[in-house]
């Protein structure tokens, strides 16, 4: 920097801690937990921010030392594998540090009529669906396996608590696609370390107590109670639901979207196992109450459970002992005795804006919707994968990426509010106001409401696609349909090719089945899998 | 089934180890587990090449014998046709378990009873009338030494391997002379191309080990694959 101070330019040149033109050289994220972490190990990763010679610019993360972490369970979409393999993590520390377990989809119980129906929503496409649309053929069959079992051979695990993979499977390969079940707070741990040790990520303990402008507007810097004032060229929003930047600072609004998405309350609780060598299930569980649903998750050590619901429609008492009703059914009296949930009120809905000026906002602060279909980590995954992918190399440009940037992220957020949504239009139960309000048309999105009255006439497939990076596939919409028994007609013309489809479906249908006969004779127990994971690993090829 | 005992001079004073070998002796195997101080050894013969245990997911170095699942193509007549063969598959029905609790990991000969080779009546005898072993029982004891310092040894060379990247995945497609097709999967080998391109001290580490002599006689070793693509024509025709 020396030369830079020579000549003519100096005192303009020396008075700042910005480089000599507007390039980004400094990226502040204010915020730890897996938000924070997950962001800054993706950006990290990418730009080789640990090399010496040509680092391209500095990446800070204040986090306050007063904010406990909290260990609550939650799942992922496969999309993390991808993710930790970029960021660098093996597989077999992240499953031993973060207690993780495999996720192969969500398990549905009572969303239908209430009565002990169950379906699911696995994360593998049904079979042959690049070429082969499946749903008009099972809607044709007589005494038909449920949708899911009868196009892919994933939920045939389900049932014994099967895991996706071998001992002898490389790292993040599969034979059937999955994600994770984890401790959310020891991922925050273990991504913490290895962006500071490995990535270059400088991590600064303090507390953010003003936000200070530019002339211009944009953020300058952020004034520290132990760690002085830290200027950036952009700064990162991981404050969670206070949202100190994005909100407070730069008054973006809240948009709430509780007229579509009416839960607003979670009660948490961690029950044992009764057990100690007691399965580990494949999938999250989600039961449907009479004004929420119940979340399920099985890690190595413990079962994360919760109730979701609307405080509208249930008191915290009643919704208790709902979730204690729960517990004791699944777990016996003396694990329920044990549990007192922990209240988290949140308002579902996101901010208008996600990029505003200099400053991007990413998990929480950015917006909180129920975790029906664990959608928090992967919107993260995704806005850190985007950032660094399209990084703004000026300030100049930054604007034209942060527009872009929210129209993505708002349709985004469309895309699962809308999908969530499904589930509850669907539901035929009629057994409390709840269910009723949720299939009041001034409660649907319009775009949902179109789709629903042309999947009448037939299934969704490749054209209802709305972008290449939609979060949820046209395969996610035909499992919740048909897992929910939404009747598609059959088509009104006829086809040309119709005695060939036929053929090729029947052949997938048994093809199916065949494979599913084979993995549930090959693959171990998730149980079984992860005692190996911890003793030997898994090997990287 | 396996039934793995100590052996026992009083105990097991009577039983006699059956030798040559067959199928009825257990040895239609598609591979047997070898160790970098016995490439040189294997090489002469029998592809190298690595795979998983199927328990473990950990590697090991095998010399393999066939295409598929209990077929072994060194098994003529009830003899088999190669001038050397794997110290695994000669030790049979032995082998080293480690007895004693943490540091004191004795290693002590054991033995399979439900192994095809053992038996009462017939084959070598283990004790003489003395209780004291016979030379054929000594011998045995020495391979079980020779063996277990060379899979001691082996682990080392395979960390080393997964270290520097220098295994990859291998799949070959074979058609044999009958018209049938092998794809054998579930295989791996040295990356060649990886392992040009390691640098000097890398190379000396590797040396110093003893590792480097026997990376390149599971290169080598690779030609011994048209040696069982012949033995599998022969047999179909």
């Amino acid at each position: 920097m020396f030369f830079l101070c020579s000549g003519n330019h100096a005192a303009h040149l020396c008075d700042t801690s910005r480089n000599m033109n507007d390039r980004i050289s400094r990226i502040i994220i204010v915020g730890g937990g897996s938000a924070g972490w997950l962001t800054a190990g993706v950006i990290a990763a990418e730009h080789c921010i640990d090399s010496q010679a040509q680092q391209p610019f500095e990446l800070l993360l204040i986090e306050s030392p007063d904010v406990p972490t909290i260990g609550v369970g939650e799942g992922t979409w496969p999309s993390m594998r991808s993710t930790l393999q970029r960021i660098g993590l093996s597989e077999t520390d992240f499953i031993r540090e973060c207690d993780a377990s495999f996720k192969q989809g969500t398990y549905f119980r009572n969303w239908h009529t209430g009565s002990g129906d169950t379906y699911s929503h696995p994360f593998t496409v049904p079979i042959g669906y690049a070429d082969t649309n499946l749903a008009p053929h099972w809607l044709e069959l007589t005494d038909a396996p449920q949708f899911a079992d009868a196009v892919t051979p994933q939920t045939a695990l389900f049932a014994d608590c099967l895991a996706p993979k071998q001992i002898t499977t490389p790292e993040y390969a599969f034979l059937v696609n999955y994600a994770y079940h984890l401790d959310a707070g020891k991922f925050a741990e273990l991504l913490r370390r290895h962006c500071t040790e490995q990535l270059g990520v400088k991590h600064i303990k303090a507390n953010v107590s003003q936000i200070n402008s530019a002339e211009n507007g944009d953020i300058q810097s952020v004034t520290t109670d132990s760690a002085g004032e830290i200027a950036g060229d952009l700064f990162i929003d991981c404050t969670g639901t206070s949202s100190l930047l994005l909100g407070e600072h730069f008054k973006i609004p809240f948009q709430s979207r509780q007229a579509t998405l009416f839960n607003d309350t979670a009660l948490a609780a961690q029950v044992p196992y009764t057990e100690e060598d007691q399965a580990i299930q494949s999938c999250t569980h989600s039961t449907a109450q009479t004004a929420g649903w119940i979340w399920d998750i099985g890690l190595p050590t413990r079962r994360g459970t919760g109730h979701v619901y609307s405080s509208a429609h249930i008191s915290e008492d009643e919704a208790t002992a709902q979730l204690l009703a729960y517990i004791k059914e699944t777990a016996g009296d003396k694990a329920a005795a044990g549990v007192v949930p922990r209240k988290i009120p949140f308002q579902p809905g996101h901010r208008r804006e996600f990029w505003h000026r200099n400053c991007v906002a990413i998990g929480m602060s950015s917006g909180f919707i129920e975790p029906l279909e664990a959608s928090a980590l992967v919107m993260i995954e995704l806005a850190a994968g985007m950032i660094a992918e399209q990084l703004p190399p000026t300030r100049d440009v930054m604007d034209i990426v942060a527009k872009r940037y929210n129209q993505k992220f708002l349709r985004h957020w469309n895309q699962i509010i809308e999908f969530l949504k499904l589930h509850y239009v669907l539901s035929a139960r009629d057994d409390s106001p709840y269910w009723q309000d949720n299939r009041a048309a001034t409660s649907i999105p319009e775009r949902l409401s179109e789709q629903l009255s042309l999947w009448r006439f037939r299934s969704p497939w490749h054209q209802d696609a709305g972008a290449v990076d939609d979060l949820f596939p046209t395969a996610s919409y035909q499992y919740i349909l048909y897992g929910m028994g939404f009747s598609t007609a059959p088509r009104h013309t006829a086809s040309h090719h119709q005695d060939q489809r036929q053929r090729q479906a029947s052949e997938l249908f048994k093809k199916n089945a065949a494979r599913a006969a084979q993995l549930t004779k090959a693959l171990p127990s998730n149980r079984e899998l992860l005692n190996k994971v911890r003793e030997f690993g898994f090997q990287k090829l | 089934m396996s039934q793995y005992e100590v052996l026992n001079k009083d105990k097991h004073r009577q039983l006699r180890i059956k030798t040559g070998y067959s199928a009825a002796l257990g040895d239609a195997v598609m591979y047997a587990m070898t160790y970098p101080m016995e490439f040189r050894d294997i090489q002469s013969c029998y592809p190298i090449l690595f795979t998983k245990d199927p328990n473990t997911g950990v590697f090991f170095a095998a010399a393999v014998l066939g295409f598929e699942a209990d077929q072994n193509l060194f098994l003529q007549d009830n003899s088999w046709d190669a001038s050397y063969i794997p110290a695994v598959i000669r030790r049979q029905p032995f082998l080293i378990a480690t007895g004693g609790d943490g540091d004191n990991q004795a290693p002590v000969v054991s033995l399979d009873l439900d192994h095809p080779r053992v038996s009462q009546d017939e084959g070598e005898a283990l004790f003489d009338a003395e209780g004291g072993a016979t030379e054929f029982l000594n011998q045995k004891i020495a391979l079980l030494d020779q063996l277990h310092h060379g899979l001691q040894h082996s682990s080392g060379f395979i960390d080393t391997l997964l270290q520097h990247e220098l295994l990859e995945q291998i799949t070959f497609d074979i058609a044999f002379n009958d018209g049938s097709k092998e794809s054998v999967q579930g295989f791996y080998s040295i990356a060649e191309e990886r392992l040009y391109q390691l640098k000097g001290d890398v190379l000396e580490s590797l040396n110093r080990a003893g590792y480097l002599q026997p990376v390149f006689m599971a290169v080598a070793s690779i030609s011994r694959m048209r040696n069982i693509i012949e033995r599998r024509n022969r047999l179909r025709v």
